[in-house]
Protein backbone atom coordinates (compact mmCIF):
# COMPACT_ATOMS: atom_id res chain seq x y z
CA UNK A 1 0.00 0.00 0.00
CA UNK A 2 2.74 2.73 1.15
CA UNK A 3 5.55 3.20 -1.17
CA UNK A 4 5.67 0.56 -2.74
CA UNK A 5 7.16 1.54 -6.70
CA UNK A 6 6.97 -0.28 -9.94
CA UNK A 7 10.21 -1.25 -9.19
CA UNK A 8 12.28 -4.29 -8.12
CA UNK A 9 14.60 -4.21 -5.56
CA UNK A 10 17.72 -3.71 -8.13
CA UNK A 11 16.03 -0.81 -9.30
CA UNK A 12 15.39 0.74 -6.66
CA UNK A 13 18.74 0.67 -5.49
CA UNK A 14 20.71 1.79 -8.33
CA UNK A 15 18.01 4.89 -8.91
CA UNK A 16 18.67 5.85 -4.97
CA UNK A 17 22.43 5.64 -6.11
CA UNK A 18 21.87 7.49 -9.01
CA UNK A 19 20.20 10.31 -7.28
CA UNK A 20 22.82 10.28 -4.62
CA UNK A 21 25.79 10.41 -7.14
CA UNK A 22 23.94 13.36 -9.72
CA UNK A 23 24.02 15.61 -7.03
CA UNK A 24 27.58 16.99 -7.69
CA UNK A 25 27.04 16.73 -11.60
CA UNK A 26 23.65 18.42 -11.39
CA UNK A 27 25.70 21.55 -9.34
CA UNK A 28 28.38 22.27 -11.34
CA UNK A 29 25.82 22.63 -14.32
CA UNK A 30 23.43 24.26 -12.83
CA UNK A 31 25.86 26.35 -11.31
CA UNK A 32 27.50 26.88 -15.02
CA UNK A 33 24.15 28.53 -16.34
CA UNK A 34 23.50 30.27 -13.38
CA UNK A 35 26.81 31.46 -12.14
CA UNK A 36 25.01 32.09 -8.89
CA UNK A 37 25.35 29.17 -5.94
CA UNK A 38 22.38 30.15 -4.28
CA UNK A 39 20.18 29.46 -7.16
CA UNK A 40 22.30 26.41 -8.54
CA UNK A 41 21.13 25.14 -5.68
CA UNK A 42 17.96 25.56 -4.98
CA UNK A 43 17.68 23.99 -8.63
CA UNK A 44 19.52 20.99 -7.59
CA UNK A 45 17.67 20.86 -4.78
CA UNK A 46 14.05 21.00 -6.92
CA UNK A 47 15.60 19.14 -9.50
CA UNK A 48 16.41 15.87 -6.88
CA UNK A 49 12.78 16.52 -5.21
CA UNK A 50 10.86 16.17 -8.80
CA UNK A 51 13.58 13.23 -9.66
CA UNK A 52 12.16 11.56 -6.24
CA UNK A 53 8.70 11.98 -6.79
CA UNK A 54 8.64 11.15 -10.40
CA UNK A 55 10.99 7.85 -10.44
CA UNK A 56 8.38 6.08 -11.63
CA UNK A 57 8.48 8.28 -14.66
CA UNK A 58 12.04 6.66 -15.56
CA UNK A 59 11.58 3.31 -17.13
CA UNK A 60 15.51 3.03 -18.48
CA UNK A 61 17.86 3.39 -15.94
CA UNK A 62 20.32 4.12 -19.02
CA UNK A 63 18.28 7.35 -19.80
CA UNK A 64 18.43 8.53 -16.09
CA UNK A 65 21.28 11.09 -16.92
CA UNK A 66 19.39 12.83 -19.85
CA UNK A 67 16.52 12.67 -17.86
CA UNK A 68 17.88 14.50 -14.66
CA UNK A 69 19.46 17.26 -16.47
CA UNK A 70 16.30 17.84 -18.49
CA UNK A 71 14.32 17.91 -15.02
CA UNK A 72 17.10 20.62 -14.26
CA UNK A 73 16.69 22.46 -17.45
CA UNK A 74 12.97 23.07 -16.88
CA UNK A 75 13.11 23.61 -13.28
CA UNK A 76 15.48 26.69 -14.33
CA UNK A 77 12.72 27.62 -17.37
CA UNK A 78 9.79 27.47 -15.07
CA UNK A 79 11.93 29.52 -12.23
CA UNK A 80 13.06 32.18 -15.13
CA UNK A 81 9.12 32.31 -16.09
CA UNK A 82 8.18 32.99 -12.96
CA UNK A 83 10.77 35.67 -12.28
CA UNK A 84 8.80 37.12 -15.49
CA UNK A 85 11.90 39.10 -16.80
CA UNK A 86 11.30 38.96 -20.29
CA UNK A 87 11.79 41.78 -22.14
CA UNK A 88 11.84 42.46 -26.16
CA UNK A 89 14.60 42.71 -28.32
CA UNK A 90 16.63 39.49 -29.43
CA UNK A 91 19.66 40.09 -27.05
CA UNK A 92 19.77 37.64 -23.84
CA UNK A 93 21.34 38.40 -20.85
CA UNK A 94 21.43 36.10 -17.22
CA UNK A 95 23.01 36.84 -14.47
CA UNK A 96 26.75 38.21 -15.23
CA UNK A 97 29.38 36.29 -13.76
CA UNK A 98 31.25 38.39 -11.06
CA UNK A 99 34.98 38.51 -10.66
CA UNK A 100 36.44 39.15 -7.44
CA UNK A 101 38.58 41.58 -6.82
CA UNK A 102 41.89 39.69 -5.71
CA UNK A 103 42.74 37.40 -8.52
CA UNK A 104 45.64 35.10 -9.66
CA UNK A 105 46.64 34.92 -13.35
CA UNK A 106 45.03 31.21 -13.31
CA UNK A 107 41.73 33.07 -11.47
CA UNK A 108 41.55 35.44 -14.21
CA UNK A 109 41.78 32.87 -16.63
CA UNK A 110 38.87 31.03 -15.06
CA UNK A 111 37.14 34.23 -14.53
CA UNK A 112 37.31 35.07 -18.22
CA UNK A 113 35.99 31.96 -19.68
CA UNK A 114 32.73 31.95 -16.47
CA UNK A 115 31.92 35.50 -18.09
CA UNK A 116 32.38 34.65 -21.73
CA UNK A 117 29.35 31.76 -20.71
CA UNK A 118 27.96 33.52 -18.98
CA UNK A 119 27.19 36.37 -21.67
CA UNK A 120 25.80 33.35 -24.35
CA UNK A 121 21.78 33.16 -24.43
CA UNK A 122 21.21 30.36 -22.18
CA UNK A 123 19.93 27.89 -25.20
CA UNK A 124 23.64 28.00 -26.34
CA UNK A 125 25.41 27.84 -22.94
CA UNK A 126 23.37 24.84 -22.00
CA UNK A 127 24.77 22.64 -25.23
CA UNK A 128 27.91 23.95 -24.82
CA UNK A 129 28.17 22.99 -21.24
CA UNK A 130 26.65 19.38 -21.64
CA UNK A 131 28.60 18.73 -24.15
CA UNK A 132 32.10 19.89 -22.86
CA UNK A 133 31.71 19.40 -19.03
CA UNK A 134 29.53 16.35 -19.06
CA UNK A 135 30.82 14.71 -22.32
CA UNK A 136 27.13 14.14 -23.80
CA UNK A 137 26.96 12.97 -27.18
CA UNK A 138 25.11 15.61 -29.21
CA UNK A 139 21.93 13.17 -29.13
CA UNK A 140 22.09 13.03 -26.01
CA UNK A 141 22.04 17.15 -25.85
CA UNK A 142 18.70 16.54 -28.08
CA UNK A 143 16.88 14.02 -25.63
CA UNK A 144 17.74 16.08 -22.91
CA UNK A 145 16.73 19.68 -23.96
CA UNK A 146 14.05 18.09 -26.49
CA UNK A 147 15.56 19.55 -29.34
CA UNK A 148 16.69 18.36 -32.80
CA UNK A 149 19.93 17.32 -33.13
CA UNK A 150 20.16 19.76 -35.87
CA UNK A 151 19.68 22.50 -33.04
CA UNK A 152 21.97 20.97 -30.74
CA UNK A 153 24.92 21.59 -33.60
CA UNK A 154 23.76 24.85 -34.41
CA UNK A 155 23.67 26.60 -31.21
CA UNK A 156 26.91 24.72 -30.37
CA UNK A 157 28.71 26.22 -33.38
CA UNK A 158 26.79 29.63 -32.33
CA UNK A 159 28.09 29.43 -29.11
CA UNK A 160 31.87 28.25 -29.86
CA UNK A 161 32.26 30.99 -32.31
CA UNK A 162 31.20 33.75 -29.45
CA UNK A 163 33.26 31.99 -27.17
CA UNK A 164 36.19 31.86 -29.49
CA UNK A 165 36.08 35.30 -30.59
CA UNK A 166 35.92 36.78 -27.16
CA UNK A 167 38.61 34.15 -25.50
CA UNK A 168 40.86 33.38 -28.28
CA UNK A 169 40.66 36.48 -30.31
CA UNK A 170 44.03 38.44 -30.01
CA UNK A 171 42.19 41.30 -29.33
CA UNK A 172 40.20 40.53 -26.59
CA UNK A 173 41.24 41.44 -23.36
CA UNK A 174 40.16 40.04 -20.09
CA UNK A 175 36.94 41.36 -18.48
CA UNK A 176 37.43 44.14 -15.96
CA UNK A 177 36.90 43.74 -12.37
CA UNK A 178 33.45 44.02 -11.08
CA UNK A 179 32.96 44.80 -7.20
CA UNK A 180 29.80 44.24 -5.41
CA UNK A 181 26.31 42.48 -5.39
CA UNK A 182 25.97 40.11 -8.42
CA UNK A 183 24.07 41.70 -11.68
CA UNK A 184 20.50 40.75 -11.68
CA UNK A 185 19.04 39.67 -14.99
CA UNK A 186 18.29 41.99 -17.29
CA UNK A 187 16.37 40.36 -20.32
CA UNK A 188 15.77 36.84 -20.52
CA UNK A 189 14.29 35.57 -23.76
CA UNK A 190 14.64 31.96 -24.88
CA UNK A 191 16.69 31.86 -27.07
CA UNK A 192 15.96 29.28 -30.12
CA UNK A 193 19.30 29.63 -32.18
CA UNK B 1 28.78 29.49 -42.19
CA UNK B 2 32.12 29.83 -42.30
CA UNK B 3 33.99 26.93 -43.96
CA UNK B 4 37.79 25.98 -42.87
CA UNK B 5 38.94 24.54 -46.30
CA UNK B 6 35.63 22.92 -47.41
CA UNK B 7 34.56 21.03 -43.84
CA UNK B 8 31.79 23.33 -41.93
CA UNK B 9 32.15 25.15 -38.50
CA UNK B 10 29.75 22.21 -37.48
CA UNK B 11 31.87 19.31 -39.04
CA UNK B 12 34.83 20.61 -37.09
CA UNK B 13 33.27 20.80 -33.98
CA UNK B 14 31.72 17.70 -34.41
CA UNK B 15 35.20 16.26 -35.15
CA UNK B 16 36.66 17.31 -31.70
CA UNK B 17 33.95 16.14 -29.95
CA UNK B 18 34.22 12.78 -31.68
CA UNK B 19 30.53 12.93 -33.06
CA UNK B 20 31.68 12.30 -36.85
CA UNK B 21 31.70 8.64 -38.61
CA UNK B 22 35.11 7.40 -38.89
CA UNK B 23 35.28 7.99 -43.12
CA UNK B 24 34.61 11.69 -41.85
CA UNK B 25 36.81 11.99 -38.83
CA UNK B 26 39.37 10.68 -41.68
CA UNK B 27 39.21 13.12 -44.28
CA UNK B 28 39.55 16.19 -41.62
CA UNK B 29 41.89 14.42 -39.91
CA UNK B 30 43.85 13.81 -43.59
CA UNK B 31 43.32 17.56 -44.64
CA UNK B 32 44.30 18.60 -41.29
CA UNK B 33 48.01 17.55 -42.32
CA UNK B 34 47.73 19.10 -45.41
CA UNK B 35 46.18 22.83 -44.09
CA UNK B 36 47.48 24.68 -41.67
CA UNK B 37 44.89 27.03 -41.70
CA UNK B 38 42.09 23.61 -40.70
CA UNK B 39 44.90 22.71 -38.21
CA UNK B 40 44.69 25.72 -36.51
CA UNK B 41 41.33 25.93 -36.17
CA UNK B 42 41.15 22.56 -34.76
CA UNK B 43 43.36 23.72 -32.07
CA UNK B 44 41.58 26.72 -31.00
CA UNK B 45 38.57 24.34 -31.42
CA UNK B 46 40.15 21.38 -28.66
CA UNK B 47 41.61 24.80 -26.83
CA UNK B 48 38.29 26.40 -26.28
CA UNK B 49 36.84 22.94 -24.94
CA UNK B 50 39.37 22.52 -22.23
CA UNK B 51 39.12 26.16 -21.47
CA UNK B 52 35.09 25.41 -20.82
CA UNK B 53 36.03 22.29 -18.54
CA UNK B 54 38.68 23.87 -16.96
CA UNK B 55 36.85 26.82 -15.67
CA UNK B 56 33.77 24.57 -13.84
CA UNK B 57 36.42 21.86 -12.37
CA UNK B 58 35.92 23.75 -9.34
CA UNK B 59 33.14 25.81 -8.62
CA UNK B 60 31.70 28.04 -5.27
CA UNK B 61 29.09 26.45 -3.03
CA UNK B 62 26.42 28.51 -1.34
CA UNK B 63 27.09 29.58 2.19
CA UNK B 64 24.13 28.63 3.78
CA UNK B 65 21.98 30.87 6.36
CA UNK B 66 22.20 27.75 9.03
CA UNK B 67 26.25 27.83 8.23
CA UNK B 68 26.23 31.49 9.26
CA UNK B 69 24.28 31.15 12.32
CA UNK B 70 26.18 28.21 13.31
CA UNK B 71 28.78 30.66 13.24
CA UNK B 72 27.43 33.41 14.78
CA UNK B 73 27.47 31.12 18.31
CA UNK B 74 23.50 29.86 17.67
CA UNK B 75 24.74 26.15 17.12
CA UNK B 76 26.77 26.61 19.94
CA UNK B 77 23.91 28.20 21.70
CA UNK B 78 21.40 25.49 21.15
CA UNK B 79 24.17 23.30 22.67
CA UNK B 80 24.88 24.74 25.47
CA UNK B 81 20.96 25.07 26.36
CA UNK B 82 21.22 21.62 26.09
CA UNK B 83 24.03 20.84 28.16
CA UNK B 84 22.04 22.88 30.83
CA UNK B 85 19.14 21.16 30.70
CA UNK B 86 20.80 18.10 31.07
CA UNK B 87 22.50 19.24 34.44
CA UNK B 88 19.20 20.15 35.75
CA UNK B 89 18.39 16.25 35.61
CA UNK B 90 16.03 16.36 32.85
CA UNK B 91 16.35 12.87 31.13
CA UNK B 92 16.19 13.32 26.82
CA UNK B 93 17.12 10.82 24.65
CA UNK B 94 17.88 11.81 20.96
CA UNK B 95 19.47 10.37 18.15
CA UNK B 96 22.59 11.40 16.72
CA UNK B 97 23.21 10.85 12.98
CA UNK B 98 23.54 7.44 12.02
CA UNK B 99 25.80 6.49 9.39
CA UNK B 100 26.76 3.80 10.90
CA UNK B 101 23.02 2.30 12.11
CA UNK B 102 24.10 2.96 15.55
CA UNK B 103 22.06 5.65 17.88
CA UNK B 104 23.28 7.25 20.52
CA UNK B 105 21.05 8.08 23.82
CA UNK B 106 22.35 10.72 26.12
CA UNK B 107 20.67 10.61 30.00
CA UNK B 108 21.27 12.94 32.36
CA UNK B 109 20.71 12.24 35.81
CA UNK B 110 20.36 14.45 39.02
CA UNK B 111 23.44 14.60 40.12
CA UNK B 112 24.36 15.74 36.65
CA UNK B 113 26.29 13.59 35.67
CA UNK B 114 25.71 12.53 31.78
CA UNK B 115 26.66 9.22 30.00
CA UNK B 116 26.25 8.68 26.36
CA UNK B 117 25.38 5.10 25.61
CA UNK B 118 25.79 3.35 22.07
CA UNK B 119 23.35 1.39 21.96
CA UNK B 120 22.69 -1.29 18.54
CA UNK B 121 19.26 -0.92 16.47
CA UNK B 122 16.59 -2.09 19.22
CA UNK B 123 14.82 -3.99 17.01
CA UNK B 124 15.53 -6.69 14.33
CA UNK B 125 13.60 -6.26 10.57
CA UNK B 126 11.44 -3.29 11.20
CA UNK B 127 11.12 -0.91 8.33
CA UNK B 128 11.72 2.14 8.18
CA UNK B 129 9.87 4.86 6.50
CA UNK B 130 10.37 8.77 5.60
CA UNK B 131 7.84 10.32 4.60
CA UNK B 132 7.46 13.92 2.62
CA UNK B 133 4.54 16.12 2.98
CA UNK B 134 5.07 19.21 0.68
CA UNK B 135 2.04 20.42 0.55
CA UNK B 136 -0.25 22.69 3.08
CA UNK B 137 -3.17 21.58 2.22
CA UNK B 138 -5.30 19.95 5.80
CA UNK B 139 -5.76 17.39 4.38
CA UNK B 140 -2.87 16.24 2.87
CA UNK B 141 -1.41 17.41 6.52
CA UNK B 142 -3.92 14.96 8.02
CA UNK B 143 -3.24 11.96 5.32
CA UNK B 144 0.42 12.74 6.66
CA UNK B 145 0.31 11.88 10.28
CA UNK B 146 -2.25 9.17 9.61
CA UNK B 147 -0.05 7.49 7.49
CA UNK B 148 2.34 7.96 9.98
CA UNK B 149 0.91 6.03 12.41
CA UNK B 150 -0.21 3.53 10.41
CA UNK B 151 3.21 2.77 9.47
CA UNK B 152 3.59 2.26 13.14
CA UNK B 153 0.83 0.42 13.83
CA UNK B 154 1.87 -1.91 11.19
CA UNK B 155 4.74 -3.49 12.32
CA UNK B 156 5.59 -7.44 12.70
CA UNK B 157 5.11 -8.76 15.70
CA UNK B 158 8.03 -8.14 17.78
CA UNK B 159 9.16 -5.20 15.58
CA UNK B 160 8.83 -1.83 15.24
CA UNK B 161 9.09 0.62 12.61
CA UNK B 162 10.67 4.12 12.52
CA UNK B 163 9.15 6.75 10.76
CA UNK B 164 10.31 10.36 9.96
CA UNK B 165 8.53 13.31 8.53
CA UNK B 166 10.04 15.74 6.22
CA UNK B 167 7.79 19.15 5.64
CA UNK B 168 9.38 21.63 3.11
CA UNK B 169 7.12 24.12 1.21
CA UNK B 170 3.55 25.13 1.99
CA UNK B 171 3.71 21.71 4.39
CA UNK B 172 5.74 23.13 6.59
CA UNK B 173 2.43 24.61 8.04
CA UNK B 174 2.05 21.19 9.54
CA UNK B 175 5.01 22.17 11.70
CA UNK B 176 4.84 25.75 12.58
CA UNK B 177 3.05 26.44 16.06
CA UNK B 178 0.80 29.33 15.03
CA UNK B 179 -0.40 27.59 12.11
CA UNK B 180 -1.08 23.63 12.30
CA UNK B 181 -4.35 22.41 13.35
CA UNK B 182 -2.46 19.37 14.32
CA UNK B 183 -0.11 20.24 17.46
CA UNK B 184 -1.47 17.46 19.74
CA UNK B 185 -1.54 14.40 16.81
CA UNK B 186 2.25 15.65 16.38
CA UNK B 187 2.89 15.56 19.34
CA UNK B 188 1.39 12.22 20.48
CA UNK B 189 3.50 10.77 17.64
CA UNK B 190 6.63 12.33 18.81
CA UNK B 191 5.93 10.05 22.12
CA UNK B 192 6.11 7.03 19.61
CA UNK B 193 9.37 8.25 18.60
CA UNK B 194 8.52 9.65 15.15
CA UNK B 195 10.60 12.26 14.00
CA UNK B 196 9.67 15.57 12.60
CA UNK B 197 11.82 17.45 10.13
CA UNK B 198 11.44 20.69 8.80
CA UNK B 199 13.01 22.17 6.01
CA UNK B 200 15.46 24.92 6.44
CA UNK B 201 15.42 26.02 3.32
CA UNK B 202 11.92 26.45 3.28
CA UNK B 203 12.72 28.26 6.62
CA UNK B 204 14.76 30.44 5.13
CA UNK B 205 13.20 31.90 2.35
CA UNK B 206 10.33 32.60 4.54
CA UNK B 207 12.31 34.46 7.23
CA UNK B 208 13.66 36.33 3.91
CA UNK B 209 10.40 37.37 3.29
CA UNK B 210 9.94 38.74 6.74
CA UNK B 211 8.07 35.93 8.07
CA UNK B 212 8.53 34.40 11.63
CA UNK B 213 9.18 30.83 11.86
CA UNK B 214 8.11 29.53 14.96
CA UNK B 215 8.27 25.47 14.95
CA UNK B 216 6.80 23.00 17.28
CA UNK B 217 8.54 21.63 19.82
CA UNK B 218 11.46 19.02 19.38
CA UNK B 219 10.27 20.03 15.38
CA UNK B 220 14.05 19.04 14.05
CA UNK B 221 15.07 21.85 11.34
CA UNK B 222 18.57 21.27 10.98
CA UNK B 223 18.68 19.61 7.59
CA UNK B 224 16.94 20.39 3.85
CA UNK B 225 14.49 18.18 3.48
CA UNK B 226 15.92 16.86 0.43
CA UNK B 227 19.28 16.07 2.57
CA UNK B 228 17.49 14.57 4.84
CA UNK B 229 15.20 12.44 2.20
CA UNK B 230 18.54 11.30 0.48
CA UNK B 231 20.52 10.96 3.37
CA UNK B 232 17.66 8.14 4.36
CA UNK B 233 16.96 6.50 1.08
CA UNK B 234 21.14 5.77 1.01
CA UNK B 235 20.31 3.78 4.10
CA UNK B 236 17.23 2.07 2.56
CA UNK B 237 15.09 3.78 4.05
CA UNK B 238 11.37 3.83 1.86
CA UNK B 239 10.95 7.41 0.62
CA UNK B 240 6.77 8.48 0.36
CA UNK B 241 5.84 11.21 -0.68
CA UNK B 242 2.26 12.23 0.71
Amino acid sequence: MVGDTIFGLRQRRTFKKMVGSARTRLYRMAYAWTHDPYLADDMVQQTLCKALNNQRQLRDMAAADAWLFRILANCLKDHYRAKREVLLGDDQVRVEYVTPETQTQEQQLVDSVRLAVSRLPLAQCQVITLVDLEGFTYAKVAETLEIPVGTVMSRLCRGRAALRNTLLDAKSQLPTEQAGTVTRIRQIRENNG
Amino acid sequence: MDKVDKFSEEQLNAFVDGELDSDEKSRVFNESQRSQELDQRLCQQRKLKELVKHAYLDVPAPMRRQDLRGRQGGFWRSAVAASVLLLLGVTIGFYAQEFTGQHYVVRGSESGLVSVESVSHPVVGGRKYILHVASGQSEDMFLALETAQYLLDSAAPGQVNRVEVVANESGLNLLRSDVTPFANEIQLLQENNVVFYACSRTIERLEEKGVEVDLLPDANHSFTALDRIVLRMKDDWEYIKI
